[in-house]
């Protein structure tokens, strides 16, 4: 009842702001459909996966998604939990995105799965506790149901309460991210993945979006409710941007690790995998996506904002962003495609194995894309004024 | 007098080898630590009397954590790709033309003179003692079988997550779309098996040049066993970096017996 009347309390929104959210909600229908229309029909006919490449495109933006909602939750507790009070003014705003990320991640896992209505019975009467996936299922799960706990304190304003849904949170959602490493490290002895991604690589990772999503979306916020910061959260975006930085310099490392892999075998376990990404065909997604746009990009627009223009941190968090989805692409794809028996001289086996997404694969994630920015709009309509306060 | 550095010196495998260097190789490797490259041969050394050379220690007796515990040799040079097995395989177990349980990879391997030796390699799931698949599994809908060791897929828990495949070091298994579920081989566990009273699968039954002999590593009186506890044979395991323990054991049968 609480909620209710703080959110009837509100200005309802302008028709400028029903139309956006109409048409991303359309588009996010439209990408969703194929999802259904794959779920009916099977993956065999409509997916590009393989026998020998069986992880796709989907993988990415549960993966994204996933690390994006870590990070957040990890921001949203500096300022609820431990305490740090310039992060204090974007905690209701940075739980919420992090619900919505959540939900857009399980949500395309659940696409992606060929049978996911068994998975309904099974994953609770038939678990299997030493499958990284099952944990990392359940532990997101949890913290999802968790983080609109946390959010709903916060709404009413129960701080006490939200602080310990905040912590159970970012513990469970550590502990997934850093489970993130084994799950793809055992997956067919590739050395490329746990080579190359360790634990607190995929926690930086994580970190890192949280902040250029706070950043991007905050901004995009003023801009859609014809709104402007005050001092408040000029500071909080400020701090927000400084750890950016300090992980964007942190990735940077992990990138000349992974440039040094690819151009010297000696550095890396899976050698024919990280020259596919460094300097194969994978090589402009590396570049131009894993160090242009993820990494030099950013910094570049950090110095150039001078850590404090919203407008061009927010352009460098987008960058990230994007970049950050490449990377998690490569993630996925790269591991698979160096064929099983490829030190047995087998005749005609290809140098790496071939994968491209197919139309339903595109659809499916430009539909959890945009879910999840048709939910940041409503929770601006909805929520708007909770979030400036 | 130079030092080596062994420790620092990077292992090169054993794919590089030419065929001959590698039989020796193997034989060093079998008569210094009594196990090959991680496929562990102390499961097919049953002979309480051997002694490790470095050591001058016994070799432990062999320990069988299944009874039966069914295997597969696969006499390679053998095989000529007739491909009447992946019949065999398909009308018995019901496996679709888009899918496959069993294959034949044809392998040109550099010999030491120069050429290239040409040979076909049987490929089928390795029924691992630590297979990864069973570890991935979220709902265990694929299964170490207790009392045999077959790998088998309950097909009604399967969500299709498809880590399985992903985890495969073999390729191994498909997507079957007709039960919404992975299929792989389980020895013919519930075909030809069952009806061959645990004596032969579809395509051990099917294959006339004896490449591939089943059998049971815990009854000597089986062709398997037999051929694996036959002084002289030489032994290896696919993949064995992945650590997964097959229990699929190729070998070059002698030339005069061929």
């Amino acid at each position: 009842m609480n909620i209710y009347t703080k959110t009837t309390n509100l200005p309802l929104p302008s028709m400028n702001q029903i139309l956006v959210f109409i048409v991303l909600a359309l588009i996010c229908g439209i990408g969703l459909s194929f999802g259904l229309h794959t779920m009916i029909v099977g993956h065999h006919h409509t997916f590009g996966t393989t026998r020998e490449v069986p992880w796709g495109l989907l993988i990415t933006p549960y993966v994204f998604f996933a690390c994006l909602a870590t990070g957040l939750c990890i921001i949203s507790t500096l300022g609820q939990v431990f305490g740090l009070t310039t992060f204090k003014p974007l905690v209701t705003r940075t739980v919420f995105l992090a619900i919505v990320a959540m939900a857009a991640g399980l949500m395309c896992i659940t696409l992606e799965l060929e049978s996911p209505w068994r998975v309904v019975f099974y994953a609770w009467f038939s678990p299997q506790p030493f499958s990284n996936i099952w944990w990392k299922t359940a532990i997101y799960s949890c913290s999802l149901v968790l983080m609109i706990c946390n959010f709903m304190m916060l709404l009413t304003r129960r701080h006490k309460a939200a602080k310990g849904f905040a912590l159970v949170a970012f513990l469970l959602l550590t502990a997934g991210n850093l489970n993130m490493n084994s799950d793809m490290g055992l997956l067919g002895e590739r050395g490329f993945w746990s080579d190359n991604y360790m634990p607190i690589y995929f926690l930086s990772l994580s970190i890192m979006t949280g902040c250029a999503a706070i950043l991007l979306l905050n901004w995009l916020a003023y801009k859609f409710n014809n709104d402007s910061s005050n001092a408040e959260h000029d500071r909080a975006y400020h701090a927000t941007a400084k750890l950016f930085l300090v992980l964007l310099l942190g990735l940077a490392y992990f990138s000349i690790v992974k440039i040094m892999g690819g151009y010297f075998p000696r550095f890396a376990k899976n050698p024919e995998a990280m020259a596919l990404l460094v300097k194969g065909d994978f090589a402009l997604n590396f570049w131009i996506g894993e160090i242009c746009l993820t990494v030099l990009l950013p910094i570049t627009l950090y110095f150039l904002a001078k850590g404090k223009k919203l407008a061009v941190l927010a352009l460098a968090g987008l960058s990230c962003l994007i970049g950050t989805f490449v990377l998690y692409y490569d993630l996925v794809i790269v591991g698979q495609l160096v064929p099983h028996f490829h030190q047995y001289h087998v005749v005609d086996l290809p140098q790496y194995y071939a994968y491209t997404p197919s139309l339903h694969e595109i659809m499916i994630s430009v539909g959890s894309i945009f879910f999840f920015l048709t939910a940041f709009i409503f929770g601006e309509m909805l929520f708007k004024k909770i979030f400036a306060n | 007098m130079r030092n080596i550095r062994f420790n620092s010196m990077r292992n090169e495998g054993v794919e590089s080898l030419a065929s001959v260097d590698r039989r020796q190789f193997m034989k060093f490797g079998l008569a210094i630590t009594g196990v090959f490259l991680g496929g562990s041969v102390l499961s097919i050394t049953s002979a309480a009397n051997a002694y490790g050379a470095p050591f001058n220690e016994p070799v432990r007796p062999a320990q069988f954590p299944y009874s039966p515990h069914y295997t597969m040799v696969i006499q390679q040079n053998n095989c000529i790709d007739c491909e009447l097995c992946l019949e065999a395989c398909r009308n018995i177990n019901g496996v679709p033309i888009y899918g496959s349980r069993t294959s034949i990879l044809e392998l040109s391997i550099p010999s030491a003179q120069g050429q290239q030796a040409r040979s076909f390699m049987p490929i089928l799931c390795n029924q691992c003692n630590e297979p990864h698949c069973v570890r991935v599994c979220p709902t265990g809908a694929t299964y170490k079988e207790t009392s045999n060791g077959i790998v088998l897929m309950n097909q009604q828990k399967c969500i299709g997550c498809k880590t399985c495949m992903a985890a495969c070091p073999y390729n191994a298994r498909y997507f079957k779309e007709e039960d919404r579920a992975i299929d792989k081989c389980n020895f013919c566990f519930d075909t030809k098996l069952k009806t061959s009273g645990g004596k032969a699968t579809a395509c051990s039954a099917a294959c006339p040049a004896k490449v591939r002999v089943f059998g049971d590593l815990t009854d000597p009186n089986t062709p398997a066993y037999k051929l694996i506890h036959t002084p002289g044979n030489e032994f290896w395991v696919l993949r064995p970096e992945a650590g997964t323990l097959p229990n699929i054991f190729y070998m070059n049968k002698a030339e005069a017996d061929a």
